[in-house]
């Protein structure tokens, strides 16, 4: 049984996990918030699906015998479309790749043969060399279907990008969970990239660094919205996207190429143990980028960028990290706080931001997805849950879950922060 | 990142064509290439590769409901599936009262699999509903 809003969710799902003839039943959307008389009315009433009295319903599915549909065993072929669209012109072209769903609604390059061609250029890799096999569909949301090297080209044609950027945008890939991650939370992703490549590549990560002011940035960024949506049949509302509000940094992804001269520290990408001259994509994902706007303490002698951190984080969702994305000056003033490396910052967040037992059992996290692991045993849930409501508990479950970037035109000592954690770090020098 | 200065005069609203005279306008004339769009090309799927699927069986059909067990099934922890499905308890305990109902609510988050629950129903249930709540 689920509720009328995911009937479509619920009937592929199904039939992606072998079940196309699983009997459901819907009830009106939504049951959570309704009162027990409400619920027992639902289930006198008709299923607004299937317009059968609910109950009646159950009892008929199982007690009525199984239909020859419902007993059939074996394999059965999933097709993807057609290999190539056209002969057609390019505006012809255009519409179809909209009209198919297979373009995040900007106009795209038209991925022809000879341009796909001269993007696979872009790397020593076998065109037809396998990133992510296609495995049979096991329950939440994306489809697990696979992809080459070609269809990975033929998004990164699509996104505008040269051939030289081919390597990042197939250690991306690489990652295997790609853009438009499908939750009802409407996540995001940003994507820091480290290493000598940034310059090669002409990346922004000056003045504007997270705005539109270089092709590398804007067309690496939305290679992993288009691959999201291609590669893995992602980003289907109703289907294999349900984020009640979406996310606009879907559009982009926030790519952030460190500004690794102008740091006072060590670049990302040497915290997860790479070397300095490697290059490095590192994905991260969560709900939100926000405006630091400042430092605490305005006007006084020094400013406490550290406790605007903390500040800000409060408000984040705790299951999910922070990255903060900070301009060279502010990076700068943290040293003069002390700060001489970014696990010495971290550790001050996480240890500084707290809150108690109360606010943490009362958000939606915890709620939903922490309270059924504290009722296993794991930890620090299971304590947590035992702790009286005034206990005062960390925000985060460790200080690695806080990262650090530096980028920006030291226009301002400005910083933003993200409240999403790091997923996964993928060499590009493997790609090129 | 490199700014030229043809690149600021552009962003000025002075045409880098400015600096280079008339040719340059001439160049451009050239460039205008007639019914260029109704050109036609083909272009490759975007698209992955999807897995076949292994359909599986439908486990069989009761004959009766009376007398047997019942497993309601809270799949999620998501708002209201347990307080539907404890409607349903009551339901059955009013209308079909030779049907033994029993609620439980699946271990782990939303996507975790619980075998021991499984394997409870398999050995103690005839039938099994899960709901998942929103």
């Amino acid at each position: 049984m689920c509720t009328r809003a995911y009937t479509e969710l619920a009937h592929l799902t199904a039939a992606r996990d072998g079940m196309p003839h699983l009997r459901q039943v819907f009830t009106p959307h939504p049951v959570g918030g309704k009162t027990s008389e409400e619920l027992a009315a639902y289930l006198v009433n008709p299923d607004p699906v299937s317009g059968k009295q609910i109950m009646k319903e159950i009892i008929d599915d199982l007690i009525v015998p199984l239909t020859d549909d419902e007993k059939k065993t074996g394999m059965q072929a999933i097709a993807a479309g057609p290999a190539t669209f056209g002969p057609d012109t390019l505006d012809n072209l255009q519409e179809a790749f909209m009209t198919n769903g297979m373009t995040d609604y900007l106009p795209i390059v038209i991925p022809t043969e000879e341009k796909v061609e001269a993007m696979l250029k872009g790397t020593s890799h076998s065109p037809d060399e396998v990133l992510r096999k296609p495995i049979q569909g096991v329950g939440y949301l994306a489809a697990q279907w696979g992809y080459t090297v070609r269809q990975v080209a033929v998004n990164a044609v699509m996104a505008g990008c040269k051939p030289e950027y081919f390597p990042v945008v197939l250690a991306m890939a690489a990652v295997g969970s790609l853009g438009l991650f499908g939750s009802t939370t409407s996540s995001g992703s940003a994507i820091v990239i480290n290493g000598p490549i940034r310059d090669k590549l002409d990346m922004n990560y000056g003045l504007g660094a997270l705005s539109p002011f270089a092709q590398a940035n804007t067309t690496i960024g939305r290679s992993w919205t288009l691959m999201g949506k291609n590669l893995t049949n992602g980003g289907i509302p109703g289907d294999t996207y349900q984020g009640g509000q979406g996310n606009q940094l879907d559009y982009n992804n926030c790519i952030i190429a460190e500004d690794e001269k102008n740091s006072p520290w060590p670049p990302l990408h040497v915290q997860f143990g790479f070397k300095r001259e490697d290059n490095v994509v590192s994905i991260f994902g969560g709900p939100d980028i926000r405006q630091g706007h400042g430092a605490r303490g305005a006007g006084a002698e020094m400013a406490m960028f550290d406790q605007q951190i903390s500040f800000m984080c409060q408000s984040m969702v705790g299951g999910d990290g922070a990255l903060g994305i900070l301009d060279p000056l502010v990076a700068n003033r943290l040293v003069e706080q002390g700060y001489d490396t970014k696990e010495k910052l971290s550790d001050w967040v996480y240890k500084n931001t707290q809150r108690t037992v109360k606010d943490f059992k009362e958000s939606f996290l915890a709620y939903f997805h922490l309270y059924p692991l504290a009722l296993q045993g794991r930890e620090p849930y299971a304590t947590w849950y035992k702790l009286p409501d005034d206990a005062m508990i960390p925000f985060f479950l460790s200080a690695k879950q806080i990262n650090f970037v530096v980028c920006g035109g030291q226009a301002n000592a400005f910083f933003q922060i993200a409240n999403m954690n790091h997923s996964r770090s993928e060499s590009i020098d493997k790609w090129t | 990142m490199k700014v030229n200065r043809r690149k600021l005069l552009s962003l000025l609203g002075m045409s880098p064509a400015l600096l280079a005279g008339t040719p340059a306008a001439a160049d451009h004339k050239k460039k205008v290439a007639p019914a260029a769009s109704e050109s036609k090309y083909t272009a490759v799927s975007p698209k992955g590769t999807p897995p076949a699927v292994q359909l599986y069986s439908m486990a069989p059909r009761l004959d009766t409901l009376n007398g047997k067990t019942l497993y309601l099934v809270d799949a999620t922890g998501f708002f209201g599936s347990d307080k539907l499905l404890q409607n349903m308890q009551v339901w059955f305990q009013q209308n079909m009262p030779g049907v033994k109902t029993v609620f439980r609510r699946k271990a782990g988050i939303y996507g975790a699999d619980d075998p021991k629950l499984w394997q409870e129903i398999k050995a103690n249930g005839n039938a099994a509903i899960m709901a998942i709540g929103h």
